[in-house]
């Protein structure tokens, strides 16, 4: 057998951009030094979930993990797609961390994917699925994915620290290539939608989330609609907690979200705290609060997508054929930057980026790397 | 003025060559070194890495991969007039000609 060629990497920083970037790019990697310093050295559970993951999407992919699982080698396989496919996510992260490289492997694969994930699918540190209904689905359209075929259906809910989700991802497969993309008008907001949810609290929490939100809008636009999504028995999970997800649609069809969720801590994260000592929940009128003013802040900010999915627009850019995109973001987000400097070093596309003071926004602009959906051609 | 700050955004991306990095990073490490022997052998090991990332607002080598950035976002007051009225032509509700430009 020729002997593979790995690109070394070290730590365990975007190991999930790593992970998808190389599998694109048909890329062996190897990472050393995963977290060798700390106190629980090597890949984290959810790290560990994402792999397999990996492997059940794909063919002929291989991963191999030391004993401290410090090390890992990954050389990628080509990706199947298929039906009826089950992962469980675990609980360390939201299938929100799941979805974001998921989705893009899907579109290039030999068959649609459909999946099924369980876990947690709203939590405070990943894009909700709410917001990947809203927001992420649309910005993949904008390339070129036909919207037949695309879809997330949420099934139960779950929050942390216990989970209980379950959603269903369909992904359809491009069937050349994308589609390279001129997206530097933001447009006016025109209307803000929303769904604000509960699980295992009183619907009253949605409503009391809906009433803040809407009084910072007020001011700004009549066209604000949020709806409820009160979930209760089986549906709900397995803890308590509510949340919000916010977008707003512009007349040139960008769409700009923000989402929060409030739920109790990980057991970890309390690990001093006696369980009968536990905090409240906070008051859900300050997260409307709260939250109305972060999409006021993204909205401000400019650009046609919100900070949350710059990398993933990066990304999309850079996969293009060999054509030239311009977009329009607000401010680099420090998770763009790092898919920026990933994609230069495995797909050699680098992005000519410029700022655009009169509005105070950046202009991107590259040449895709002109990646055909390669499983698809095999076949 | 605007082909310099041009530059730096993509010397900000893409860096604009490791032995500048280099020099930054061996700073902290030699002042270190006035500091008595004891100090340094209990320093975790974690320490000076981080006090890096926070100068160079450079990801955390082990940090957690997260998309959703929620900064300073959230500090204006959305509820004073004159904020509001900022962001007002960005909504259809305000003036398209200005929005236009």
């Amino acid at each position: 057998m020729a002997k593979i060629n790995y690109k070394k990497l070290q730590g365990s920083q975007n190991l999930r951009l790593r992970l998808l970037l190389s599998t694109l790019s048909s890329t062996p990697i190897l990472i050393v030094d995963i977290r060798s310093n700390e106190t629980i050295p090597g890949l984290r559970p959810h790290e560990i979930s994402l792999l397999r993951l990996i492997e059940k999407v794909c063919d002929d992919c291989h991963v191999e993990i030391n004993e401290t699982g410090t090390k890992l080698k990954y050389k990628p396989g080509i990706v199947m797609g298929g039906k009826y496919l089950v992962h469980d996510c675990g609980l360390s992260r939201s299938i929100g961390y799941f979805l974001e490289p998921l989705v893009v492997l899907g579109l290039f694969g030999k068959k649609p994917l459909s999946i099924r994930l369980k876990g947690i699918t709203n939590d405070s540190k990943d894009p909700s699925i709410d917001t990947f209904r809203s927001t992420t689905l649309n910005i993949l359209k904008r390339f070129g994915v036909p919207s037949e075929g695309l879809e997330l259906k949420i099934e139960n809910r779950g929050v942390p620290p216990l989970g209980g989700g379950e959603v269903v991802l369909s992904v359809p497969i491009v069937h050349t290539s994308l589609m390279a993309v001129n997206w530097i008008d933001e447009g006016m907001v025109k209307r803000i939608r929303g769904v604000s949810f509960s699980t295992r609290v009183s619907a009253q929490f949605e409503n009391a989330i809906i009433h803040a939100a809407r009084g910072i809008f007020n001011r700004l636009l009549p066209d604000v609609h949020i709806f409820t999504d009160h979930k209760a028995g089986a549906q709900a999970g397995n803890s308590p907690g509510f949340g919000i997800s916010l977008v707003a649609e512009t007349t040139s069809g960008c769409y700009i979200s923000v989402d929060t969720t409030i739920s109790y801590p990980r057991k970890e994260e309390t690990a001093e705290i006696e369980d009968d000592e536990r905090a409240d929940l906070k008051p859900p009128a300050d997260v409307g609060v709260e939250i109305a003013s972060a999409l006021l802040g993204e909205i401000e900010q400019g650009g046609v997508v919100d900070s949350t999915h710059q990398g993933l627009l990066y990304i999309l850019c850079a996969l293009c054929p060999q054509d030239v995109s311009k977009i329009r973001v607000g401010k680099l987000s420090p998770y763009g930057i790092e898919a920026l400097r990933l994609i230069k070093e495995f797909l050699s596309v680098t992005f000519a980026i410029k700022p655009d003071p009169s509005t105070g926004t950046v202009i991107l602009k590259c040449v895709g790397c002109g990646l055909k959906n390669l499983s698809r051609k095999l076949s | 003025a605007l082909s310099r700050q041009n530059k730096n955004l993509m010397q900000l991306v893409y860096g604009k060559s490791t032995s500048d990095l280099a020099s930054d990073i061996s700073e902290p490490q030699g002042s270190t070194d006035d500091e008595s022997e004891d100090d340094d052998f209990f320093k975790p090991k974690g320490e000076g890495a981080k006090k890096l990332t926070d100068a160079l607002g450079a990801v955390d080598v082990n940090g957690d991969e997260c998309s959703k950035f929620t900064s300073s976002l959230n500090t204006k007051n959305w509820n004073d007039h004159d904020v509001v009225q900022s962001i007002r032509d960005r909504f259809v509700t305000g003036d398209w000609s200005k929005a236009a430009q």
